[in-house]
């Protein structure tokens, strides 16, 4: 209720009344109190509560946690979960150094607490600080160090988990920061790096190599696993990812004394660490190590005793060819001799039990997208049929519901296609058959459990997927798409079978299997409009599913493109059912910049015949125009969003533009142009353009010309971005906005000058 | 056991699905093919507006 009332200023006296319990001697009201007060902190935004209510809501919950003076143990123990809570009022208070050292003492004495409770609930406020307030960290980190060293070493795991996270939370932070330092704003970052994981480097690495010894028996049967093993492996990764090159030599010493140890945990651990730390160092440092691991790796794969090791060396091959491996790499690890023994052991692999196979799977995912972009010298080449064969049989396995296999599986195998040439084309098309089968008995199959439903409906998402990424892949190698077109029939006639399901999954599987099959149809894909139609009408109304929604609203771009001037028909239907989502309030907001994008596609492939629509979506673009023109962006998300919405516009405007072109309508477009460069100019003038939304509106400021020539001529001449913007852009750095800017440059010369 | 905290990676698990990737993909390619489209339109018309030019200079090189 707080939550609700508080913003409208409708409760005032809630926090004072709340607050003179606080002196109350009866504990279980102090204690309901703090719970309550800690709850509100929950709920309500920090802006809504003056300072001077904060100070003294946060003097009553220190007070609270403080065990010199508060001595029952429920009262610190809800104190602290409310500091909790409370964390996010205090910006004022944590730049007074006086307050904020007493928070800080406070919240390290509780993490001494002799309640474990009390000691969990305080290292939570301890990571939470961290993501909070960073910058004010510096003065507490040597005794935040010993604390969180102590709790990892003796305490119980809920406490030891917290203590590790606080070192995940701060790696967090610094990637971000060391992100942003290296992103085009160079120095922009408001937050310095100070450095926190690079300076506890030395005592924090053993400390993380401890915890990878306390791995549990079963952990990688129990898909909702989570120890102290886990998150110190966790944070070991993100530490590598922190430091980079830094950590290599403080790992490999427990990596060599380990690796080969009789001890499986030993073995594990050694294991666990060597994959953890091969996303962050650069791969000139780590080559050199994997290249002599790779063999001990393939015969640990193969023959260690212990599944738990086996599942973890499978894991750490595909990080190996994930981070090391590739076209971005400069000498990959692999090379055309060891590939053969990798795929050897890895196809081996599959027969294993559920979750190594199922890690063998995830590595062959990544060896193959290494091979993503080679052209016709992969070195996967010669084992296709062996690997689709092998793939095959693992989905078919009576286990393969377990450990995510099925899907690893099926995932492996789409990755296999998409690194696929003309050579080994055939192998792929020969899939298709196979596949089809599949869906086909899914789509027969009657009379389910609700558990064979789900799995089925796992399945036909699984089957889709693949055919989407074999249409992608066949459509786009020019010697296959005749040979591939033969097959279009049938997997159309499945795929709207398909959606009988109730799934979403299901559903948006086969909405994007169908947007590539009608990519690569071209306007053959016409045939199969009137049945289809009541389907692609149905995503577009799915609102609560807004995904389908989005991904429906693609492929109409994608018909528009493959049928142009034949989707007229449908284009009453689509365009009203577009124009209804724009006006709802409940269709999720990312879907409303790709509508308008649509509306680029749609106008684009059917050319003048748009003028009936021009008076629904005209009113639609300017009104979304003027609103994100205006805004000005809180956050980073608000502007994404708004850019997006712009580019949204833009390109409808664009595709209005283009399609009219020629036409004797043309004149119908001429009342729009002032509104246009108007939002052009006021984009322009706030300076919140990002790219894409730059070369759009360049786009259409040619457009503009183009089309509407002498028409708009003055107009153009009057306007600011016109000139200045383009002027700007001929000097930009991409390419593309350069080009984009002497083509806008060259219409509006002749469309001034005529 | 307290639960993994939600945003960490769940553990030996690629970071994406492919599923997600697929959907990223779809995305992508739409975009790249609406922009296809737009661009060759207008390189039409900037052939067109180059043959324009034409008539325009003739008479300097006459």
């Amino acid at each position: 209720v707080a939550g609700i009332e508080l913003p409208h200023k409708q409760w005032p006296e809630l926090i004072n009344s709340l607050l003179s319990n606080i002196h109350q001697v009866e504990t279980h009201v102090k204690q309901g109190t703090l719970e309550t007060l800690g709850y509100v902190c929950e709920e309500v935004d920090p802006q809504v509560v003056d300072q001077d209510q904060v100070n003294r809501i946060l003097t009553a919950v220190v007070q609270g946690m403080n065990a010199s003076t508060e001595t029952s143990s429920e009262v610190r123990l809800a104190a602290t979960r409310a500091l909790y809570n409370a964390l996010g009022f205090a910006q004022t208070n944590f730049t007074n150094d006086m307050e904020r050292d007493y928070i800080m003492r406070v919240v390290c004495e509780a993490t001494l607490s002799s309640d474990v409770k009390i000691r969990q609930a305080a290292f939570e406020c301890l990571v939470a600080i961290s993501s909070t307030y960073y910058e004010k960290l510096a003065p507490y980190m040597q005794d935040i160090f010993n604390i969180t060293l102590k709790a990892v070493r003796e305490d119980e795991e809920p406490v030891a988990l917290q203590a590790i996270e606080f070192w995940s939370s701060i790696c967090d932070e610094e990637i971000d920061i060391l992100d942003d330092y290296r992103s085009e704003y160079t120095g922009d970052s408001e937050v310095p790096c100070f450095y926190f994981i690079k300076q506890a480097l030395p005592a924090l690495v053993p400390m993380l190599l401890e915890t990878l010894l306390k791995q549990e028996e079963d952990q990688d049967q129990d898909e909702g696993a989570w120890n102290v093993a886990m998150a110190g492996g966790t944070c070991l990764g993100l530490v590598a990812r922190t430091v980079g090159d830094d950590i290599v030599p403080l790992v490999m010493p427990f990596i060599e004394e380990n690796i080969s140890k009789p001890d499986w945990r030993r073995r594990e651990a050694a294991t666990y660490a060597f994959g953890s730390i091969l996303e962050g160092p650069s791969p000139g440092k780590l080559a050199p190590i994997v290249n002599v691991a790779l063999n001990f790796m393939l015969a640990a794969l193969s023959r260690d005793p212990n599944n738990h090791v086996k599942d973890t060396t499978a894991w750490t091959l595909g990080r190996i060819f994930e981070f090391l491996h590739g076209a971005a790499v400069e000498t990959s690890v692999i090379t055309q001799e060891n590939c053969q023994q990798i795929l050897t052991v890895l196809l081996q692999s599959m027969k294993d039990v559920p979750n190594v196979a199922e890690k063998a799977c995830g590595a062959l995912y990544f060896l193959a997208q290494g091979y993503e972009d080679e052209g016709s010298v992969s070195p996967l080449t010669p084992f296709f049929q062996d690997i689709f064969q092998m793939l095959l049989f693992v989905t078919h396995r009576e286990d393969a519901t377990e450990k995510n296999l099925r899907t690893s599986a099926y995932e492996a195998l789409n990755e296999v296609v998409r690194c696929s040439n003309d050579e080994t084309a055939p192998i792929v098309m020969q899939l298709i058959p196979v596949i089809m089968l599949e869906l086909h008995q899914t789509v027969e199959a009657q009379k389910l459990t609700s558990d064979e439903r789900d799995k089925q409906n796992d399945l036909q998402g699984l089957l889709c997927g693949c055919l989407q990424v074999i249409i992608q892949k066949m459509g786009s190698i020019e010697g296959s798409k005749y040979a591939f077109m033969q097959y279009a029939d049938q997997i159309m006639d499945l795929l709207l079978k398909v959606f009988a399901s109730r799934n979403a999954t299901v559903h948006e599987e086969a909405m994007l299997a169908i947007g590539a099959l009608a990519y690569t149809a071209g306007p053959n894909f016409a045939k199969y409009m009137p049945q289809f139609y009541q389907y692609l009408e149905m995503g577009l109304q799915n609102f609560e599913e807004y995904q389908i929604c989005a991904i429906t609203v693609g492929v109409v771009g994608d018909l528009c493109r493959a049928l142009e001037d034949k989707i007229l028909p449908y284009c009453d239907g689509i365009m009203t059912q577009l124009l209804k989502n724009l006006s709802s309030n409940q269709l999720h907001r990312s879907v409303k910049p790709p509508i308008f994008s649509c509306f680029g596609d749609i106008a684009l492939a059917i050319g003048e015949n748009f003028e009936k629509y021009l008076v629904y979506a005209m009113p639609m673009l300017q009104s979304a125009a003027e609103l994100s023109a205006h805004v000005v962006s809180q956050d980073d998300d608000m502007l994404e969003y708004t850019n997006q919405l712009r580019n949204g516009i833009l390109e409808a405007y664009s595709g209005i533009l283009q399609g009219f072109k020629s036409s004797p309508k043309t004149q119908a477009l001429v009342p729009y142009a002032a509104h246009v460069l108007q939002f052009i100019d006021t984009m322009y003038g706030g300076r919140e353009m990002d790219d894409a939304v730059m070369k759009s509106a360049l786009g259409v400021l040619g457009d503009l010309a183009d089309t509407l020539g002498s028409h708009v001529g003055p107009l153009i001449s009057q306007s600011s971005s016109s000139k200045d913007l383009i002027e700007e852009c001929m000097v930009y750095d991409d390419p593309l906005i350069r080009e984009s800017a002497e083509w806008a440059k060259l219409a509006i010369n002749r469309a001034v000058s005529g | 056991m307290a639960p993994p905290p939600e945003h960490r990676r769940p553990i030996k698990r690629a970071a994406i699905s492919d599923q997600q990737r697929r959907r990223e993909v779809a995305l992508r390619l739409q975009a790249d093919r609406r922009s296809d489209a737009q661009n060759r339109a207008r390189q039409l018309a900037s052939s067109v507006l180059s043959l324009g030019h034409e008539p325009e200079t003739e008479p300097e090189v006459e």
